[in-house]
């Protein structure tokens, strides 16, 4: 009884872990303020969806999903390349929208609010990952990948470049660095890992609609990087974990849904605003927010 | 005949919006932040308005002049509560614009847990139909486009003739001289949150009157408000009024094109183009996208 459901809790923690954590390469390493994100997670879900339920293969519609958000996060970002600050953040929060409102009315492609149902577990190479516990496994040795990539990515000379995108770009021009190509090469990796979490999360719940890529989403990814610290790949990874699992203590006090729902957001709103205003690094930040 | 109905919901949607930017515009101009929950407190403002007459039956005015007191006060409580403390760190735009989305959420989840999710109507007596040139309007109506169109006029000659306006100005002008000369900037902020609010109460009542009640109608709102303030230009109020009646008839017009399902993507289309193309706005004088 509670195995399955500790189960669940650990895919959906996998699945967040790698959406934090490459929103942390945009928000906190190069310091764009991208309110995007979740608009990448979004098209991965449906791309990888829709090429499963036309008969792509599985593996195929999971690069797929990778590679269709990473150009979507490369035309976000020529598109908004000369804009900073608040007026990037809500260039980035327009685009969102704008995906967000074609899920719901391209509806001969997306079935618009009705969402697609049945969508196949994933089959790699004939092998079907059926079980929970084996979707579990899949995630997280896909999660834990990602990471190491972006903390190899952070901790490389290349991350060091992007971080002065973040705090000197004037000296990175007098070196003749390419700001532009720097934060293109984030803003399309973190799309890209937006993307594949997105596929991971259409074929585990089997079931998306365009809810589940709200302006109330991003606020709890937004939630989990600055909660967890700004630029901190392990400060993402640990506040993922306390996030998720903090709202299911709410369980035990056996509410109807109705209530547990938006209580929940309140929970994450005021703990954005709590860390906001009394812990502006988060857990681990070593940098304010710009 | 179905030009003039077109026109007619423009002004009324666009009456709608005007409201909603007005009040948002007012508060960029003297803070310099995108108070994204403002979209909140027009909501709040008409489920106070539900609260007090349909609930509690108060009389009508009272009920309209007691929402109009809770309003201000929930836009100054978010001012004291969250902004200022947050200022006085010198937290930046960036900062206050994500604490602002994270009040939104916040307040929606509250309204929903006290009125539940599902929709609510304020229902009044009379409102009758007129039919002008082919096209026809309620009496609610016409009194949504007065009332917007009032409100600016009282608006421009407050920010002009009157003590807080021509403080306001100094301080969305040049907010360093304006303390020199011994304004307190910060009591201009916490005014321009009172009046701000006061006007997404005003704009709550009238939607909530218009159109139907739900909690998560305030990220719409905000948006199209922003909308119409961006287009007109964010920090000015005048503009960010017309920009909103441009918004309105953008998509009553465009809907008469395009499937109707898209009228909200024509709010978003305008706003990305307009942040990417002309930040500043139509009317808009400072202030582009690079500080």
């Amino acid at each position: 009884m509670i195995l399955p459901y500790i189960i669940h809790l650990l895919i959906f923690i996998s699945i967040y872990t790698i959406l934090t954590v490459s929103l942390n390469l945009t928000l906190g390493f190069t310091g764009m303020l991208n309110l995007g994100h979740i608009a990448f997670f979004g098209i991965g879900a449906y791309t990888s969806t829709l090429l499963v339920m036309n008969g792509v293969p599985y593996i195929i519609a999971f690069l797929a999903a990778g590679i269709i958000a990473g150009i979507f996060g490369y035309l976000l970002v020529y598109a908004v390349r000369k804009l900073k600050g608040d007026y990037l953040a809500l260039a980035t929060l327009g685009f969102s929208f704008v995906m967000t409102t074609l899920f719901l009315n391209w509806s001969s492609l997306t079935r618009g609010p009705l969402g697609i149902p049945g969508i196949p577990r994933p089959e790699i190479f004939g092998f079907i990952i059926k079980t929970p516990p084996a979707y579990l496994l899949f995630v997280a040795v896909i999660a834990i990948i990602i990471c190491i990539i972006c903390w190899r990515i952070t901790t490389s000379s290349f991350g060091t470049l992007l971080t002065a995108v973040r705090d000197d770009q004037l000296g990175l021009q007098v070196l003749g660095k390419n700001v532009f190509l720097l934060k293109a090469k984030a803003m399309i990796l973190s799309a890209c890992f937006a993307g594949i979490a997105g596929s991971l999360f259409a074929h585990y719940l089997s079931f998306i609609d365009p809810g589940s890529f709200t302006l109330t989403e991003i606020i709890l990814v937004f939630t989990i990087v600055i909660v967890g610290g700004i630029a901190s790949i392990k400060g993402s990874i640990i506040a993922t974990f306390v996030i998720i699992l903090l709202p299911e203590l709410l369980r035990f006090l056996a509410l109807p849904s109705a209530i547990l729902g938006p209580l929940r957001q309140v929970l994450y709103a005021l703990l954005l605003l709590i860390i906001l205003l009394y812990r502006p690094r988060g857990l681990y930040g070593r940098i304010d927010l710009e | 005949m179905v030009l003039t109905q077109l026109l007619l919901n423009s002004l009324i949607i666009g009456g709608l919006y005007a409201l909603v930017a007005a009040g948002f515009s007012l508060i960029y101009s003297t803070n310099k932040f995108m108070h994204f929950a403002h979209g909140t407190s027009v909501v709040a403002g008409g489920y106070f308005l539900y609260a007090f007459y349909s609930l509690n039956h108060f009389p009508f005015w009272l009920a309209v002049i007691t929402t109009l007191f809770c309003t201000a006060l929930l836009g100054a409580g978010m001012y004291k509560i969250i902004y200022e403390p947050l200022q006085k760190r010198k937290a930046s735009n960036v900062i206050l614009l994500i604490a602002s989305i994270g009040i939104l959420i916040l307040f929606q989840n509250i309204i929903q847990l006290i009125f539940g999710a599902s929709i609510q109507t304020i229902s009044i007596q009379s409102n009758t139909t007129y039919t002008i040139l082919g096209a026809a309007i309620t009496q609610l109506q016409i009194i949504i486009i007065s009332i917007s169109i009032l409100l600016y006029f009282i608006l421009t000659w407050m920010m002009y003739h009157t003590t807080l306006g021509k403080h306001m100005r100094a301080v969305a002008d040049n907010p360093g001289l304006a303390k020199i000369i011994g304004i307190d900037p910060k009591k201009i902020a916490l005014w321009s949150f009172i009046l701000g609010a006061t006007l997404a109460g005003i704009a709550g009542i009238l939607i909530g009157l218009e159109q139907n009640l739900e909690p998560s109608m305030g990220t719409g709102l905000m948006i199209k408000g922003f909308t119409g303030a961006v287009i007109g230009g964010v920090e000015s109020v005048g503009g960010a009024v017309l920009g909103s009646y441009i918004l309105g008839a953008a998509e009553n017009f465009g809907v008469w094109y395009l499937p109707s399902g898209y009228k909200d993507g024509i709010a978003f289309i305008l706003l990305f183009l307009f942040l990417l193309l002309k930040p500043s706005g139509l009317f808009g004088i400072r202030k582009g996208a690079k500080q």
